[in-house]
C-alpha cells in the first residue's frame, strides 16, 4: 500500500511500473482458456480474452495500484459474431467471386477509420487505474487522415513509412485522455528516421549473416554426408533456401521488435499528461528483441507450452521500463462521464488483423 | 453473520482513496466504513457489482454511486459475498484454474484438439474449399505463378519441334486415360533454368515440363508416368489445397490462443513448414498412386516412372542420389521408387506408408483419411 505523497512544489516523484504476473499462474489460466474455448466451439474465446486482459492489466502496478480491464465478455462475443460473419463473407466471396475483392477493398477502406476509433475507444474506456477510466476521442476525419491517407502515402512511397508511423502514434496518443486530462506527445521526425535507419542496417547485416550461416550449415551437412554416408544430418543444398527463409524470418522478427520498442520509447517517452505529468519509456530495443525471439524458440521447442511463461517474461521486462513522472497530485484525477460504448469495432478490427496502437 | 474485510475505499469516480473496511449488514446491505468506524458508503448488495475472482488480482466492489471498495483479501471477499447471499460469478472457472487436475485435463483437451485440427479438420476444409473454388481462381493463380517462375527460375524452352510434337502426343494419350479427360490438361515447355529436370502442375490444369527432364527420358512410359502423376495433382487441386492449408492453420491458432503477436508468429514458422511438407508428401504419394493406376489402365508398368525418378535424383544430387530430408515436400525418392515398383503387381495398400512415418512424413491416409 504505497500512498505516495505528492510534492507540488518540490522535485517531481518518479513512479515506476511493475508487473507482478507469474508464469505458472498464467499458464493455468491460459490452458483452461484454450480447453474451454475448444469445448464450447469457440464461444468461450470472448471470456478467455477478458480473463487474459484482466490478468495482465490487474498485475500491472503503477504507484502501488494496478490497472484494470472492465470489458464485458458478452459485448465482445457479439462483436466477434458480427466480425466472424463479415470475415466469412469476405473470405468466401474473395475465393468464389474474385471480382468482389475491389468492392470489399473500398468498404474496408471506408470502414477502417470508424473501426480504428471504435476499437481504440473501447479499449481505453474499459481500462482504469485508481478508479479512474481512460478515454479516447477522435473524429472519423482525423482517423481517416491518420490511418487511410498516411498509410496509403507510406505504401506508395516507402521513405514516408517512419513519418506515417509518427502520424499514427500522434493520433493514438494525442486523442487519449485520463481523468479528464489529455495526453500529448511530440518528438522530432529525425529521431524516428534514425530508428528506422538503424533497423535497416540491422536487416542488411542480418541477411548477410543468415546467408553465411545457411551456407556453412549446408556445407557441413554435405561434408558429413560424404563421410558418414546414410546416417548423416539430412540437410542438403536443396534445403538452402528454406534454411535462409527460416533464419531470415526469425531475424526479421528480431529487427521488427527492436524497431517497435525504439519507436514506443520515442512516442511514450515524450508524452505528457496535463497537470504536470510525464511518461517515460526506456526499454532496450535489443533486449526486447532478444526476449521475443528466445521466447518464440522456447515456445517452439516445448510445443507451445512455454508460450504463457514467455508472455509473462516479456511483460515483466517491458513494464519495469515504463514510469510516470508526477509533478502533480495523483489524487486529483476524476473520471469523465462516459457514454455507452461498443466492442463491435474492436472485434471486427481484430478479426481483419489491423493493428492499432503501439 | 457479520463479516468484515480490510481494503481501500475510492470516492465516487475519483482517484482519491482511504483505507477502509467492508462489512455485511442486516438486510443484505454492504457497508464501507473508515478506520474510525465512520460510515463512508452503504448500498444494497444486489446493486453492487463485484469483479470475479482471478488469480491474486484485487477484488473490486463497485457501488451504484460510482465509488468503489477494493481488497486483495480474496477469501475474505468470497466469505463477505456469501454472507450477503450474493452470487459469486466466475467461481467455476477460477476453481478450474486453481486445480492441477483440471489443468492437466485442459492440457490434454488442447493437445488433442490441436492434433485433430492439423490431421483432420484442416485437410478436409482445404480440400473442400479447393474443389469448390471457381476455375477463375485457379486460372489467376496459374498466371501469377508462371509469371514469377519465368522471371526468376525458368528460361524459354529450346526443345526441337519434333520432340515437342512427340511429348504432346504422349501427353494426350495419358490425358485420355486420366480423370480430367483429353481436354482437361495443357502441356507447356520451358528450359530448366535453376530448377533442372522437373515437371509440375499448375492449378488450372497447365503442366510444365522442363527440357532437361525430356533429355533424361529413355522410354515413353517413363514420361507418361510423370504426366499421369501431374494430372493427379490437377484433379485433386493439390496446389489450391496447399494455399488454403497455409492460411487455415494460423487462423485457427489465432482464434483459439487469442494471439497474433510477433512471438507467436515466429514460433509458428517451423511447425508450419513441417506440417505443410507432411501434407505435401501426402499429396505426392496420392499422385504417385493415381499415376500408377493410370499407367496400368494404359497397359504400362508403373515401375517405368520409378526409373525416371531415380535418374532425376542422380542428376540433381550426384551418384548417391538425394539424401532423405526432414523438411522436403516430396517423400524420399528411394521410397517412392520402391512403392511404384510394387505397383507393377497391382494397387498396393496405402497402409504401407504408415509403418515408417519418419521417412514418408505424417501420412494423413494412415489416420483413416483419404
Amino acid at each position: 500500500m504505497s500512498d505516495l505523497p505528492a510534492q507540488p512544489d518540490g522535485a517531481p516523484t518518479i513512479h515506476t511500473v511493475e508487473f507482478r504476473g507469474r508464469g505458472g499462474e498464467y499458464f493455468r489460466i491460459w490452458i483452461v482458456n484454450i480447453a474451454l474455448s475448444v469445448l464450447t466451439l469457440g464461444i468461450y474465446t470472448a471470456w478467455a480474452k477478458v480473463r487474459t486482459q484482466r490478468y495482465f492489466y490487474g498485475n500491472t502496478y503503477l504507484a502501488g495500484q494496478s490497472f484494470e480491464y472492465h470489458a464485458s465478455a458478452w459485448r465482445i462475443l457479439v462483436g466477434r459474431a458480427i466480425a466472424l460473419v463479415l470475415f466469412l463473407g469476405y473470405s468466401l466471396s474473395v475465393v468464389f467471386l474474385p471480382l468482389t475483392f475491389g468492392i470489399w477493398f473500398l468498404i474496408l477502406g471506408a470502414a477502417l477509420p470508424w473501426l480504428a476509433n471504435a476499437s481504440i475507444r473501447f479499449n481505453a474506456r474499459n481500462t482504469s487505474w485508481r478508479n479512474v477510466r481512460f478515454n479516447f476521442n477522435a473524429t472519423y476525419f482525423e482517423a481517416f487522415i491518420a490511418y487511410v491517407v498516411w498509410s496509403a502515402a507510406a505504401l506508395a512511397f516507402f521513405p514516408l513509412i517512419p513519418y506515417a508511423r509518427r502520424v499514427h502514434d500522434y493520433f493514438y496518443i494525442n486523442h487519449h485522455r485520463f481523468g479528464g486530462r489529455g495526453f500529448q506527445t511530440a518528438f522530432p521526425a529525425r529521431c524516428i528516421y534514425f530508428v528506422y535507419l538503424s533497423g535497416f542496417v540491422l536487416i542488411v547485416v542480418l541477411l548477410l549473416g543468415v546467408i553465411a550461416i545457411a551456407g556453412a550449415a549446408v556445407e557441413i551437412a554435405t561434408h558429413a554426408r560424404n563421410v558418414f554416408g546414410k546416417f548423416a544430418i539430412p540437410l542438403g543444398p536443396e534445403n538452402f533456401s528454406l534454411i535462409v527463409f527460416v533464419l531470415f524470418g526469425i531475424g526479421a522478427a528480431f529487427v521488427a521488435s527492436f524497431v517497435t520498442t525504439k519507436v514506443t520509447n520515442l512516442s511514450i517517452g515524450n508524452t505528457t499528461l496535463e497537470g504536470g505529468f510525464r511518461l517515460s519509456s526506456k526499454a532496450s530495443g535489443l533486449r526486447v528483441a532478444w526476449i521475443v525471439v528466445t521466447n518464440a524458440l522456447l515456445t517452439l521447442v516445448t510445443l507451445g507450452l512455454f508460450y504463457p511463461f514467455g508472455r509473462i517474461r516479456l511483460a515483466r521486462y517491458r513494464m519495469r521500463k515504463y514510469a510516470l513522472i508526477a509533478g502533480g497530485d495523483l489524487d486529483d484525477f476524476t473520471s469523465e462521464a462516459l457514454e455507452a460504448q461498443s466492442a463491435i469495432g474492436q472485434e471486427i478490427a481484430g478479426f481483419f488483423d489491423f493493428g492499432f496502437g503501439l | 453473520m457479520n463479516w468484515t474485510i480490510e481494503g481501500r475505499y475510492f470516492y465516487p469516480g475519483a482517484a482519491r482513496h482511504v483505507p477502509a473496511r467492508a462489512s455485511a449488514e442486516a438486510d443484505r446491505t454492504l457497508r464501507i466504513a473508515d478506520e474510525e468506524g465512520q460510515v463512508l458508503a452503504e448500498a444494497p448488495a444486489r446493486r453492487v457489482t463485484v469483479t470475479s475472482r482471478l488469480a491474486r488480482l484485487m477484488r473490486r466492489f463497485d457501488l451504484p454511486d460510482g465509488s468503489r471498495f477494493e481488497t486483495d483479501d480474496n477469501d475474505g471477499a468470497d466469505a463477505l459475498l456469501r454472507s450477503l447471499r450474493k452470487r459469486r460469478r466466475g467461481r467455476f472457472t477460477d476453481r478450474l484454474e486453481r486445480a492441477w487436475p483440471a489443468v492437466g485435463v485442459s492440457l490434454i483437451v488442447s493437445l488433442l484438439f490441436g492434433y485433430y485440427v492439423v490431421v483432420q479438420a484442416v485437410p478436409v476444409a482445404a480440400e473442400w474449399l479447393a474443389l469448390k473454388a471457381l476455375p477463375t481462381v485457379g486460372h489467376a493463380m496459374t498466371e501469377q505463378t508462371l509469371l514469377a517462375l519465368d522471371r526468376f527460375a525458368l528460361t524459354p524452352s529450346k526443345l526441337a519441334p519434333a520432340d515437342r510434337a512427340k511429348a504432346t502426343a504422349l501427353f494426350h494419350r495419358v490425358a485420355a486415360h486420366a480423370r480430367g479427360g483429353a481436354s482437361g490438361y495443357r502441356l507447356i515447355f520451358r528450359g530448366g533454368g535453376r530448377i533442372g529436370p522437373n515437371a509440375f502442375a499448375l492449378p488450372d490444369g497447365t503442366i510444365v515440363m522442363t527440357d532437361p527432364l525430356w533429355a533424361l527420358v529413355k522410354q515413353d512410359a517413363e514420361i507418361e508416368g510423370v504426366f499421369a502423376h501431374e494430372m493427379s495433382h490437377v484433379d485433386h487441386a493439390h496446389q489450391l489445397q496447399r494455399v488454403f492449408e497455409a492460411s487455415l492453420i494460423p487462423a485457427t491458432l489465432a482464434i483459439f490462443t487469442g494471439d497474433m503477436s510477433q512471438m507467436s508468429q515466429i514460433s509458428a514458422i517451423l511447425p508450419g513448414i513441417v506440417v505443410q511438407s507432411a501434407y505435401s508428401r501426402g499429396f505426392e504419394s496420392q499422385a504417385d498412386d493415381d499415376g500408377a493406376a493410370t499407367l496400368r489402365r494404359m497397359g504400362e508398368k508403373p515401375s517405368r516412372m520409378a526409373d525416371l525418378l531415380e535418374r532425376m535424383d542422380k542428376k540433381l544430387c550426384g551418384k548417391q542420389g538425394c539424401p532423405p530430408s526432414w523438411i522436403g515436400d516430396h517423400p524420399n525418392t528411394a521410397i517412392r521408387a520402391a512403392r511404384l515398383r510394387a505397383e507393377d503387381k497391382g494397387p498396393i495398400a496405402a497402409a504401407q506408408d504408415c509403418l515408417r512415418p519418419w521417412q514418408s512424413g505424417i501420412s494423413l491416409r494412415c489416420l483413416g483419411w483419404d
